[in-house]
């Protein structure tokens, strides 16, 4: 057996498998396409007769998901932004020092990491209740995601951070910078790839986050995509092309920006992880 | 005041400055959360005490009557089977993979990337994707079946207390199979190929290559996987909002969505802090054991 007949095997069983795992979501933007009369065929057709591509521009207006996918973005980016602030900072200086409170602070970190968001939310919404917080839902949600998922980005950033070379930064010192300059001229550009990967990896999570948003959050006109995709789904419905429509739009500019930029994201994910 | 501030730009106080904010922030609202809950769960709540701190204490009034409820042990029950099948499959069929992969040919790396899409995507949208593959009637996933000749009628996945919990078992196994299999990977990655070579010229077959290298060299992965599997397993809540909200009749019901349905269904909020307490003390025990596993790897 050859090496390019053994390579072009494996890679055609590869290919297979993926298919089969993918299969799920492929099925999600084939039925959005389908008719009412034809999703609901025996044995199912696996291509659309004819393609509803008009169910798109109506599924958007129909349940307003301009206003659903904004607040999403709203609430995402602002995670993201607090996440990315106080986080950086608190990553170099885990990073960078290596003593008991180093090891105690990452304990600590490591600890928040794994509190899960449905048994943190009772005390929270009843926090925020207490301290008039739920009088401005969506601030409520960032600041409930920020808690909850800044201790993974900053085990992602340390790693980062581990591999800037301590050299550069004294070397900077040397010449007469301040701490905080060699922080932010030398440290922050060097590392700028790996914060940004992080980033978008917590924008992601943030962009589908349910539990804290379907919690606190009551009026509709403020509730993320997450939230108005479980209340389309009621107990007995049967309009499943339009559901999956909702979710096809939801999900893809996800998909998009993560097979674009899968090889950083896999990279970056798999260093903080287990390491 | 120019002390202060030289110490923040250029000493000392720069660092702390740096880690103190977020560690303060954190400690709002994450340790003073668990904390509350802690003291909620030996209260009594109602929705008029809701917006006042001082409320009766109660003691373990609020454990006694959760323990005492009659689906207190099925839902434990429910959830200690979410938990070992989904941490099971996903495992078995990540490493599967994983080794699979492993195989080094072209594309491999890229393909193996694209399986983390599973991971990346908004549970809600896995949720609603699997509750229509598994619908009873019309799900494909009945239809595949039913042409491997595995069943002969259709199973109503979410509707049956039998495979309601199934249902959701078999999206969480599908959703962290491909996080499994990426750690996994790099585990496998970091094994030296000269350990291989040198038992292959011992005469060593793959099996037995798999089993006195390939598992021991693991060992560390494997069981910081397994304590990272418990600790999402427990965090899977929006499958269970998506797929069967925990029914029919609390079938499907595990401790994680039966503290969220206590509280903000139900509205008693007291049996849902216990809950909740009950099960951070789990995640806890579980996370300590991760931090243990990945030690020597923590200190880079």
């Amino acid at each position: 057996m050859s090496e390019t007949f053994r390579n072009r095997l494996l890679l055609l069983v590869a290919l297979a498998l993926a298919a089969v795992y993918l299969f799920p979501l492929y099925w999600m933007y084939i039925t959005a396409l389908k008719t009412g009369s034809e999703m609901f065929r025996t044995p199912p057709s696996f291509w659309p007769d004819e393609p509803q591509w008009a169910i798109f521009p109506f599924v958007f207006q129909l349940k307003g998901m301009a206003q659903f996918l904004w607040n999403s973005v709203v609430i995402a980016s602002g995670s993201v932004a607090l996440i990315a602030c106080l986080g950086t900072g608190a990553a170099y200086v885990l990073a960078r020092y290596r003593n008991v409170w180093v090891d105690v602070g990452l304990f600590l970190v490591l600890m928040l990491q794994v509190l899960p968001a449905s048994l943190m939310i009772t005390p929270i919404f009843v926090l925020f209740t207490l301290t008039g917080l739920l009088d401005f839902p969506r601030t409520a949600v960032v600041l409930a995601i920020a808690a909850k998922s800044m201790p993974f980005f900053i085990v992602l950033v340390r790693a980062t951070f581990m591999s800037v070379p301590m050299e550069l930064e004294e070397a900077a010192l040397v010449d007469g910078n301040s701490r905080a300059g060699a922080f932010w001229s030398i440290v922050l550009p060097l590392a700028r790839n790996g914060i940004l990967v992080s980033a978008i990896l917590i924008f992601m999570q943030a962009f589908g986050e349910f539990v804290y948003s379907k919690s606190l959050i009551q009026e509709i006109e403020l509730q993320p995509s997450s939230v108005g995709l479980n209340a389309f789904m009621g107990p007995n419905t049967n309009e499943w092309n339009r559901i999956m429509a909702f979710a096809s739009i939801y999900v893809t500019p996800i998909l998009a920006t993560f097979v674009l930029l899968q090889r950083r994201i896999v990279s970056g994910l798999t260093s903080g992880a287990l390491k | 005041m120019r002390r202060l501030y030289s110490s923040l730009v250029d000493g000392r106080g720069f660092d702390l400055c740096l880690i103190g904010v977020p560690l303060a922030f954190l400690i709002v609202l994450s340790g003073l959360p668990l904390v509350y809950n802690v003291v909620m769960s030996f209260q009594a709540v109602d929705m008029f005490s809701l917006g006042s701190f001082i409320r009766p204490w109660v003691g373990f009034q609020n454990y006694r009557e959760l323990v005492a409820q009659p689906e207190f042990w099925p839902i434990m029950g429910h959830t200690a089977t979410f938990l070992a099948a989904s941490i099971a499959g996903q495992f078995l069929l990540g490493f599967a993979l994983a080794l699979f992969f492993w195989l080094d040919f072209p594309g491999a790396s890229w393909l193996r990337g694209l399986f983390l899409v599973s991971w990346v995507m908004p549970g809600l949208v896995v949720g609603a994707v699997w509750n229509w593959l598994l619908s009873g009637d019309f799900g494909v996933f009945n239809f595949v079946l039913r042409e491997l000749h595995v069943i002969s009628g259709n199973v109503f996945w979410r509707s049956d207390p039998t495979f309601a919990l199934w249902s959701v078992i078999i999206a969480n196994i599908w959703l962290g199979t491909s996080f499994n299999m990426i750690l996994l990977s790099v585990g496998l990655s970091s094994i030296p190929a000269d350990l291989y070579e040198a038992a292959e010229l011992d005469g060593a077959g793959a099996l037995t290559r798999f089993w006195t290298i390939t598992l021991p060299m693991m060992r560390s992965t494997i069981g910081a996987l397994i304590s990272l599997g418990l600790i999402f397993t427990l965090q899977q809540f929006d499958l269970f909002a998506a797929i069967t909200s925990g029914g029919p009749n609390n079938a499907s019901n595990v401790a994680q969505y039966w503290a969220w349905d206590l509280s903000f269904k139900q509205y008693d909020f007291a049996k849902g802090a216990a809950i909740s307490v009950i099960m951070i003390a789990v995640v806890m025990l579980a996370s300590v054991y991760y931090v243990r596993s990945t030690r020597h790897e923590v200190r880079g």
